[in-house]
């Protein structure tokens, strides 16, 4: 009886399947990150590079303790590995460079990876959670002379970026998987059909097994995968479960695992190119419009909103002109981005003439379509987000801003500025503050007071003596010791002074009039009411 | 001091735990320099302070009016003063419920508790706004006190804050209620309200840049004086004549609470005969021969002492726990100072002869303080959780509790707690905790601030440096005293509040061993020692193995054995009690003891007390016999010969003080005290010139005195009394 392999061998050349009809073929480039955040890009250095750099590791925090999360050679070799606590570390490599693990970096830079892959080397390409990458080269091993000139390949990209990478071509996404990461080479090539063998030596989490799946196995006294395979099936999956022996089938090949590819992302962009080149106002205008109007349509049919615009303009000389826009709510509105286009158009200088225009989508966000009302929207409340865009486009971003309380008694630090859209905590309206405050709070003269706690009778404020009718205070407002040490145990008591015209004012005196760190008894003035 | 009639009738200590932040010493001194007549204290929901806050008050004269804030659980606070001592027990009761229902450090409490605890309290309901929530509480407060409720009126400088003052007042008289003026304080003095700000951020767990409006918002939190309240409600006089009243009303002090010591004796017998009764039988048991001369006298002696102070039932308390615990063959030995007594001896609360070890009997009891003494009693650890469920069924959960500890903050907490409200990173904390070593009071300085390498000019490295050192010494929280039992014959929840502890079937008071103390309550420590299990699994074997019975008490065991002396010498101590450690091991072959007095003295002189005075050099040279044991006097022979002429127990301290210099036994054992206490660093030296100039008028050559009073002082807090060594 002869097995599949034998058989396929058996047959002449032109008569054997083709390698696409003989399975999928996955791979699984392996990128453990030793200890290279990534923003850090070393440059192969031919020679020994561990006595130029300290033993570096990265740490995290487990449960108040910190544990080494990842650790470069020179640490392996010192005896360090992931799992032990840091303080035993540094006991052990007292000049440890340590670094914070970032598993969010990790994870973005695989994504940019997987969307390079899928750019260069395989059209599906997925994220092998916490460090490598999966893809499927079935029919594509061809393009680069064969399996084994691609993972050669492959490495020496990673070598390029400063990478360290161990590399497995395999049937299945198990054994690929597995064979990376456990294998005793660093491109392991497993033939089909020769999964079962290659893996029965690996320890069982090989199998991406999760702790209690470990655990549970290791309590039974299995080891290694060939051990795994050897028991009756039944037993196993009411000992271990059945999630266990899903693996294993999904290693050896006997159920399918689909990849999910990374879908790289393209901006929504729409282009004109024009016969002759064009320079007048008006002509750039209508074919504004026109390519604004394409654009709504192509966000309409992807669901998207735009946030930033950008339109390129060719010029004949190959100079490009370019005028970038925002908004700060996702639009696909057009006469709403035609507006802000136009605001900006006398930014543009045709010169020679322009060959061609292209609106691209900068930034956009998923937009989804809006209800109409009863009253198809007539009676609406009207739409802040356009009237800040236009202010935010003519004016710059620092021009507009909505006030919101700030939890302080300072009446300077009482009010915090919040982007116009944002929501704004309201001030308590039990204690009235004047409609205007001064910036500085100014000083007066000549006033007449008694101490320690009476509002001023009269005070004197630029050239015009007031006289009191009524008052109301002191407010005793202490200051926030912690900002500055000035103000450790300042005091300024606020009045609410009346003069006989029926002005209102807020003065206030700096000190208690009773302790003398708390002031130095001046007097000045801080708003206005009504 | 303008005699002004206005009581401060809310101050808040730093027992309202990280809310107040002064203590009641400094509460009290700053009054009696205002001149105030009286404060209330209110605490959040206890009384734990207040006999803090009574003993401050009998120190500068400043009447203390005992009172608890309670918040209800609707969010109402009332103050509450009882206005005398059975108010005070419904007082207490009351806060008992609260504290039962709520759990171990929480209290709750709703209006419709108060009605049945409300006779004889003075309620004053603290407002927010006049507006109908409190019309609603004023009806309530109205219709359980009647005119014993009042309004209470504070300001507190924001804006409208004379006008709401005014609505209040008219609200108040629109129900009948009077009002009456109040300060609110928080702390003593305005240099407090930086570290209040950092406890109340501290409250919040959250830095004090995050505080925002969690911070007290109302000003002028200090203590008052009674001219500046009469001039800031100068417009409501008969708010400052109601807390003249309120004070006058409230008659109670807490001197007033009567202790009574749990019942033993049955009817037609007092506790003084059942004890005689009790000492004479069992003397008789020890002594099948007859009782000898020296025993008879002693015990005579100690009967008459005790009897004059009616000490009586204490001890018969104690042995009826003990008799239970031997009952049910438990080991258990009586420590302390206890051992001085031939009484104790007698019935077997301790296994220590006092007469053949020569033990002093007014170091255990003196006729000149009142105090109960403090018997603490180890049992088998293994057991002892039998003894305390005994006593808890024997004498019922509403009699016997716990003491409670105060978890005070200590220098290092200080500085973390601290450190993380003004937003240190956590290892700058860490290294300068790690700075402080062991009970340092003084916390961290600036030059090993700057050892570290930290900028000492950093203003908020100094405010955290300097606001740590302030905090030292409050208290975090109540905890549970390991084994220190109070025992009443009446409802101890009448006398302090009970609550629960985290340990389940666990009851504190709220009142820790101090307190206790001063309060003249007694007190039983039920301790575990791990030893006592040692000895009874072995005798345990001893009778499997080789059929001999004893136990602690056996004749065999008494005398010394000169095999285990060898052995001793040899310093082969490990897993020998008490004289097991490195130090002790390198003093043994020093010192080769011989005789069980000699270990006595091994176990006293290893300690930092005799070694800062530098007593242990001079010691051992005398007895090795380099030097002489020389007497100044023949008086001072009788003392220190056991000695060699080095003091180096507590009691011959006292004794050359009262022989050599002249002090009386009750200023001797005031130095007794001021050595045994570390709390006051200062106090020994109060008694240098006392000490050196009685000796010298006796004839002592001056170097000799004073270097005597600094062998004393050495003691400090780690001498030895002689019967703890025994």
């Amino acid at each position: 009886m002869q097995t599949r392999a034998q058989q396929i061998e058996s047959l002449p050349v032109h008569q054997r399947p083709a390698a696409r009809e003989l399975g999928r073929r996955s791979e699984a480039a392996d990128n453990p990150f030793r200890a290279m955040s990534s923003t850090i890009k070393a440059k192969p250095v031919a020679g020994r590079v561990e006595q130029l750099f300290p033993p570096m590791v990265t740490t995290m925090a487990q449960k108040q303790r910190m544990i080494l999360a990842a650790v470069d050679d020179a640490a392996a070799a010192a005896g360090l590995h992931p799992g032990m606590a840091l303080t035993h570390a540094r006991a052990l490599v007292p000049e440890l460079d340590v670094r914070d693990a970032d598993p969010h970096g990790d994870r973005a830079l695989l994504h940019r990876l997987a969307l390079f892959a899928v750019r260069r080397w395989t059209p599906t390409a997925q994220v092998d959670e916490p460090d490598g990458l999966l893809m499927d080269i079935s029919g594509v091993a061809h393009l680069f002379d064969g399996e084994q000139k691609l993972a050669r390949h492959i490495l020496r990209f990673c070598h390029r970026a400063g990478l360290y990478g161990r590399i497995a071509i395999a049937d299945t996404v198990g054994a690929a998987h597995a064979l990376a990461r456990f294998g005793k080479e660093r491109i392991s090539i497993c033939r089909t059909h020769e999964e079962l063998t290659a893996l029965g030596s690996m320890p069982i989490a090989a199998l991406r097994l999760d702790e209690r799946q470990r655990d549970a196995a290791q309590r039974l006294g299995i080891e290694r995968i060939g051990e795994l395979v050897a028991m009756p099936r039944a037993p196993l999956s009411r000992r271990l479960g059945g999630s266990l022996l899903r693996r294993l089938d999904q290693a050896t090949g006997r159920l399918a695992e689909p990849l999910v590819p990374v879908v790289p992302f393209e901006m929504p962009d729409v282009e004109r190119r024009f016969a002759e080149p064009i320079g007048a106002a008006e002509t750039i205008a209508r074919v504004l419009a026109d390519l604004t109007r394409d654009l709504a349509k192509l966000l309409l049919s992807r669901g998207l909103g735009v946030r930033m615009l950008r339109l390129v303009c060719e010029r004949v000389d190959s100079a490009e002109q370019e005028v970038v826009v925002g908004t700060a709510r996702g639009t696909r509105d057009v006469a709403h981005m035609l507006r802000l286009l136009t605001m900006k158009i006398e930014t543009i200088d045709p010169g020679f003439g322009i060959d061609s225009m292209r609106l691209i989508a900068l930034r956009s966000e998923p937009l989804d379509p809006i209800a109409l009302t009863a009253d198809f929207g007539e009676n609406a409340p009207a739409d802040l987000a356009s009237l800040v865009d236009q202010i935010v486009t003519r004016l710059g971003q620092a021009a507009i801003y909505r006030p919101t309380a700030r939890q302080s008694d300072v009446p300077e630090r009482s009010i915090g500025r919040v982007f116009p859209l944002e929501a704004a905590d309201c001030w308590s309206t039990l204690w009235p503050r004047p409609a205007r405050m001064l910036r500085r709070p100014e000083r007066i003269e000549n006033v007449l007071a008694g101490l320690p706690d009476h509002p001023p009778k009269r005070f004197r404020w630029r050239g015009v003596t007031h006289t009191i009718a009524c008052a109301d205070g002191p407010e005793r407002i202490r200051g926030e010791w912690w900002r500055r040490p000035g103000e450790s145990y300042a005091v300024r008591d606020y009045f609410r002074v009346e003069n006989e015209h029926g002005e209102r004012f807020w003065v206030f005196r700096r000190g208690d009039g009773e302790h003398a760190c708390s002031g130095d008894l001046s007097w000045h003035i801080h708003g206005i009411f009504g | 001091m303008s005699a002004s009639g206005y009581v401060e009738l809310q101050v808040a200590t730093h027992f309202s735990f990280l809310r107040g932040v002064s203590s009641c010493e400094e509460l009290f001194g700053q009054a009696a320099a205002l001149g105030l007549s009286a404060l209330g204290i209110v605490d959040r929901n206890s009384v734990a302070g207040l006999v803090r806050a009574w003993e401050a008050s009998k120190e500068t004269g400043v009447r203390l009016i005992p009172g608890t804030r309670v918040d209800l659980a609707c969010g109402t606070s009332l103050l509450l003063y009882p206005t005398d001592r059975l108010a005070w027990t419904r007082l207490c009761r009351l806060l008992t419920l609260g504290k039962g229902r709520a759990g171990k450090g929480r209290c709750e409490l709703h209006w419709d508790d108060l009605p049945p605890w409300s006779k004889g309290l003075i309620a004053i309901l603290l407002p927010d706004l006049p507006d109908e929530t409190n019309a609603a509480a004023l009806q309530r407060l109205v219709s359980i006190f009647g005119p014993q409720g009042y309004l209470g009126l504070s300001l507190r400088r924001r804006p409208d804050d004379a006008l709401r003052i005014y609505e209040l007042d008219a609200q108040g008289r629109d129900f009948g209620v009077r009002c009456v003026a109040l300060g609110d304080v928080l702390y003593h003095s305005v240099e407090r309200e930086l570290l209040q700000d950092v406890v109340t951020a501290i409250r919040h767990r959250t830095t004090i840049d995050a505080l925002g409006f969690k911070r007290e918002r109302y000003a002028d939190r200090h203590l008052k004086s009674g001219s500046e309240m009469e001039r800031r409600f100068s417009l409501y006089p008969d708010a400052i004549a109601a807390s003249r009243d309120i004070a006058g009303a409230c008659a109670f002090d807490l001197g007033q609470l009567q202790y009574q010591y749990p019942q033993e004796a049955t009817a037609g017998e007092t506790p003084q005969l059942l004890l005689e009764r009790l000492t004479a039988s069992a003397a008789a048991r020890m002594f099948p021969q007859g009782v000898p001369k020296a025993y008879r006298d002693q015990l005579a002696h100690e009967l008459r002492l005790i009897d004059q102070l009616s000490y009586a039932p204490y001890f018969l308390t104690v042995n009826s726990i003990v008799a239970e615990a031997r009952r049910r063959k438990i080991l258990c030995q009586g420590r302390g100072s206890a051992a001085n007594s031939c009484v104790c001896f007698v019935l077997g609360i301790t296994s220590i002869d006092p007469i053949k070890h020569e033990l002093l009997f007014e170091r255990f009891v003196s006729g000149e303080r009142k105090e109960p003494p403090d018997i603490d009693v180890d049992f088998e650890h293994e057991r002892r959780e039998e003894i305390i469920q005994w006593i808890y069924e024997t004498y019922g959960r509403t009699r016997s509790a716990l003491t409670a500890v105060v978890t005070r903050y200590r220098a290092r907490g200080a500085l973390r707690d601290v450190g993380k409200a003004l937003g240190l990173p956590a290892d700058m904390t860490g290294a300068l905790s790690g700075l402080i070593w062991g009970w340092s009071v003084e916390g961290v300085s600036d030059e090993q601030a700057r050892e570290l390498n930290l900028d000492t000019s950093d203003p908020r490295l100094s405010m955290t440096l300097s606001l740590a050192r302030e905090l030292i010494g409050a208290p975090r929280h109540l905890s549970q005293h390991p084994g220190g039992f109070v025992l009443t014959s009446d409802r101890l929840d009448e006398l302090v509040p009970i609550e629960p502890a985290a340990m389940d079937d666990r009851q504190v008071i709220e009142w820790d061993k101090d307190d206790i103390d001063a309060m003249k309550f007694m007190k039983v420590d039920i301790l575990g020692l791990g030893m006592l299990g040692c000895m009874r699994r072995a005798f345990a074997l001893l009778e499997e193995h080789r059929g001999v019975a004893m136990t602690m008490a056996s004749p065999t065991l008494q005398h010394d054995d000169p095999a285990v002396y060898a052995m001793i010498q040899r310093a082969d101590t490990l897993g020998v009690f008490q004289i097991e450690s490195r130090a002790q091991m390198s003093m043994l072959p020093r010192i080769k003891p011989v005789k069980f007095y000699d270990l006595v003295i091994e176990v006293a002189i290893v300690r930092p007390g005799p070694i800062q005075g530098d007593m242990v050099h001079p010691y051992l040279r005398r007895r090795e016999g380099t030097e002489k044991a020389e007497y100044p006097r023949p008086e001072l022979r009788g003392v220190l010969e056991k000695t060699l002429g080095v003091p180096l127990f507590q009691e011959q301290a006292m004794r050359v003080a009262i022989v050599g210099a002249g002090f009386t036994p009750a200023e001797a054992d005031q130095l007794r005290r001021a050595m045994a206490t570390f709390k006051f660093t200062g106090g020994v030296s109060h008694f240098y010139d006392k000490l050196v100039e009685g000796m010298v008028k006796r004839g002592y050559p001056r170097d000799f005195a004073e270097r005597t009073f600094k062998q004393i002082e050495g003691f400090g807090s780690y001498g030895f009394p002689e019967s703890h060594a025994v």
